[in-house]
């Protein structure tokens, strides 16, 4: 099976991080407080902190802190920021994991200003100006890199805006996190969340959120953290917010995934996926049948959606996976709003998600594949 | 039809037939053309792409769609949410069809 799904999570992992994962099974457990703390696993949370910080350009990284995945930490913020939906500005290209919590988590609480995009899922920033010089908004959220297009939007631009009118800049990294530079300090980002297991190459049911020093966050869970029992009750300053026993091997992973990172190079790692999706593009682009979503992009991530003229995006890759074996996605990739925009429609697109492991044969496979599929429609 | 339906699980790709209910019917034995072919009785559009290197055939009523390979064990029935008793029909009438 050629498996081109990374974009909803990745596939091989490292050896190096399998092997973390287990030995971290085999081995005695990290107390993470509660104990006496047998296991060297103790320190893995504080290393995959400061390896994470290094990806993604946050200095203080003992302010990330993990939860089961970029969801979870969305929520978290969303939540936790106290910021009404109608005080956030946020864009079309967003993920169910930011629009869902701006529509549910609280009752009466308005509906967010949605940037539009353009046919590639670029967001303007002057089209952020515009709004944010309005007054109203306290909060941005974006999604560095769409989950649809590949776009990246550009962070620097957002952040200086954000500001200069002094709203909250959350980024959503879930795409980009692993397979490209993000500077979040530089860029002014004051929260982002993250996940595990895409190109960060960790394991699922792991991630976390980053929330800069003096932002005021308040949890919404609550439970044992193994530091002074007796507290019961938060006076809105000490606030902890991993509570509950943490996903130690999945952490003890995501420490290795991380190094794993580093050692490579996120610019080798980079320019690897961007080889790969060249050549899927450039082999798209031959078939007239084939619509390439994102075709104007000048950068872009690991994410290259298309569709074949005369065959719907379910049907597609249904027949890639299981006349071709080749794993793909269909779909809106809960992303629902982009696809207006991108001129998508309804059905939405089939998407590959390549990551460093595929290879130039991979997308020669999938190259052939559609060219009899098309040939076959004909 | 001349194999039966012995099972059926929940389609894994939910999403993508979003907004629908996808089942896989698991057959007995592996999808032959005259397997596909005696499909085409369910009202809809008939597409058969023989020259794929597994043949894909699909059928698409008005509030169902029928897909699948030739060759697998199995096939996917799509429905919308308001008509998920269809699956139920479509079963009993694969299985009561003359063999």
């Amino acid at each position: 099976m050629i498996y081109l799904n990374n974009a909803a999570t990745s596939y091989p992992k490292p050896e190096s991080v399998i092997k973390a994962y287990t030995d971290a099974l085999r081995s005695l457990p990290s107390g993470q407080f509660r104990s006496a703390g047998v296991s060297d696993n103790a320190d893995s949370f504080s290393l995959c902190r400061q390896r994470l910080g290094r990806l993604m350009g946050i200095e203080k990284w003992d302010r990330i802190y993990f939860s089961s995945g970029s969801t979870e930490g969305l929520n978290a913020l969303i939540a936790g920021l106290g910021i009404r939906a109608d005080q956030v500005i946020s864009t079309v290209t967003e993920h169910n994991s930011v629009l869902r919590p701006l529509y549910n988590l609280r009752e009466d609480a308005g509906e967010p200003v949605l940037l539009h995009c353009n046919e590639n899922g670029m967001v303007n920033p002057e089209l952020f100006e515009a709004e944010a010089q309005q007054g109203r908004a306290k909060a941005v959220i974006l999604n560095h890199c769409s989950n649809v297009t590949g776009a990246i939007q550009d962070i620097k631009a957002f952040g200086e805006i954000a500001k200069t009118y002094g709203l909250i800049f959350i980024l959503d990294v879930s795409q980009s996190a692993g397979c490209m530079a993000i500077e979040a300090d530089e860029s002014n980002v004051d929260a982002l969340a993250f996940t595990g297991h895409k190109s960060l190459m960790g394991v699922q049911g792991t991630g976390g959120y980053y929330v800069r020093e003096g932002l005021e966050l308040k949890p919404f869970k609550y439970g044992g953290t193994g530091l002074d029992s007796r507290k019961i009750r938060y006076d809105g300053t000490d606030y902890e917010y991993e509570p509950g026993t943490q996903n130690a091997p999945g952490i003890a992973a995501l420490a290795e995934a991380a190094n794993w990172i580093l050692e490579q190079g996120i610019d080798k790692i980079r320019a690897k996926e961007k080889a790969l999706s060249d050549r899927l593009i450039g082999g798209l682009s031959s078939m007239e049948q084939v619509k390439i979503y994102g075709s104007g992009l000048s950068e872009r991530g690991p994410v290259v959606s298309f569709t074949v003229r005369d065959l719907a995006p379910s049907d597609l890759a249904y027949i890639l996976q299981n006349s071709y074996g080749i794993v793909t996605r269909a779909g809106l990739h809960c992303a629902p709003l982009i696809h207006k925009f991108i001129g998508s429609g309804e059905k939405g697109t089939v998407r590959a998600g390549l990551s460093y492991f595929n290879t130039e044969e991979d997308i020669d496979a999938l190259l052939t594949a559609l060219k009899e599929i098309v040939s076959s429609i004909n | 039809m001349i194999v039966k339906i012995k099972d059926r699980r929940r389609s894994l790709e939910a999403c993508t037939e979003s907004g629908w209910d996808a089942v896989d019917l698991l057959t007995e034995e592996p999808l032959s053309d005259e397997d596909i072919e005696s499909l085409r009785k369910f009202e809809g559009s008939f597409l058969y792409l023989k020259q794929l290197k597994k043949p894909f055939f699909k059928i698409e009523g008005h509030n169902y769609v029928i897909k699948g390979v030739k060759g697998d064990p199995f096939f996917r029935f799509a429905v919308h949410r308001d008509h998920v008793d269809e699956i139920d029909k479509l079963v009993d009438m694969i299985n009561r069809t003359d063999r």
